[in-house]
């Protein structure tokens, strides 16, 4: 490896500590923010109630087994009846929900609300970091990484015998975004922490697409073997006894 | 961690039953020691100078010693408190890797370059 750069010590006050310092406060910054523009969204009904159904469908599934048969077997048909059973979802209202979500101003506004609380720092951070502090060496990474990444880490500076592990500070900037995040989820608790890559992969799948919900659970339901557990309680009970009078 | 891990099985049934919301706190408990010790290796080894590979090394065997802790807290029973043992093994193995790397570089530079 080449030999050591030093580089000036007025770099390391004025550039590292402070981006590093900034971005913890915007981080914290925004987590508030988040939290204070929470505006509830008024729960529509319909969509409520196919949500309690499902915890029903799902908490027969888990104590299916210690009922007696004929109880299992009535509240399994109460669920999956064919004319009237709470999980049979004719074809025709399958899609609603999730047309209504989309055409829903409140869902649609809390979206785009979450979506610029998440880029609008981010951005303006990164354009404040490329007029600052570009044009010079900002940290040496610990590890040697190959030619191809140079372009990407070196974008200010322009002479191409330094050393890769030499960056600029947009590096430094990608480096906080990402490694941050852990000290985040430690700071402000256990939620809203991983906050901007994670909403991102999020932002794909929207969620409550009921028809299909209901379709699974329907199908669950159907696939389950009743194997009545409390007979076998018995013998569970005189095992235990033993162990407690040797 | 203190006493904070609950039991979340009950394996005295035949039917192993999960408490769900104990299941999440001892899951949480887990990814907060690991991203804990993550930003503590990488400060450590930003501080010793490891280069290159054997920084990646250090953060690993950070990483493992973790697990086994993790393990000698649970009792070396997985079974009562999580569901699978690869939870307690490998879960956040990557997610403090970042957090690592980017300590790492902020002790090394601090203390060797500059």
């Amino acid at each position: 490896m080449a030999e050591d750069l030093v580089l000036d010590t007025a770099i390391r006050d004025w550039v590292l500590i402070p981006l590093s310092v900034v971005m913890v406060l915007i981080g914290i910054l925004r987590y508030f923010v988040s939290k204070l523009m929470l505006s509830s969204p008024s729960p529509d009904a319909k969509i409520l109630k196919e949500g309690q159904v499902i915890i029903r469908a799902r908490n027969l599934k888990a104590g299916a087994n210690f009922i007696p048969l004929r109880s299992f077997r009535s509240r399994r048909l109460y669920f999956s009846n064919e004319e009237n059973g709470l999980l049979h979802v004719p074809k025709g209202q399958g899609t609603n929900p999730q047309a209504q979500m989309f055409s829903d101003p409140n869902m649609a506004m809390d979206m785009m609300k979450k979506n610029l609380s998440m880029i609008i720092p981010q951005t303006l951070t990164f354009a404040w970091v490329n007029f600052f502090f570009s044009g010079f060496v900002a940290a040496k990474i610990p590890f040697p990484l190959t030619q191809r990444f140079r372009s990407m880490l070196q974008n200010g500076i322009d002479l191409s015998t330094v050393d890769v592990s030499y960056v600029s500070s947009r590096s430094w900037y990608f480096l906080n975004l990402f490694g941050l995040r852990g000290l985040f989820s430690l700071i402000l608790g256990d939620e809203n922490a991983i906050d901007d890559t994670q909403r991102m992969m999020q932002m794909g799948g929207l969620g409550f697409d009921a028809s299909k919900n209901l379709g699974a659970e329907k199908d669950g339901l159907d696939m389950i073997q009743h194997d009545w557990a409390l007979p076998r309680f018995e013998q569970r009970a005189e095992s235990v006894l033993r162990k407690l009078v040797k | 961690m203190g006493s904070s891990e609950k039991r979340s099985k009950d394996v005295m049934s035949d039917i192993p039953t999960f408490s769900g919301e104990n299941l999440q706190k001892n899951l949480k408990v887990i990814q907060n020691s690991r991203t804990f010790l993550s930003i503590i290796a990488g400060v450590l080894a930003g501080i010793i100078g490891f280069n290159g590979l054997t920084g990646f090394v250090f953060y690993f065997v950070v990483m493992l010693i973790t697990s086994v802790g993790l393990m000698a807290k649970a009792g070396f029973s997985a079974d009562l408190y999580f569901d699978s043992w690869n939870r307690v093994l490998f879960d956040g193995f990557l997610g403090g890797l970042m957090s690592f790397v980017l300590f790492w570089t902020f002790a090394y530079d601090l203390v060797h370059i500059f």
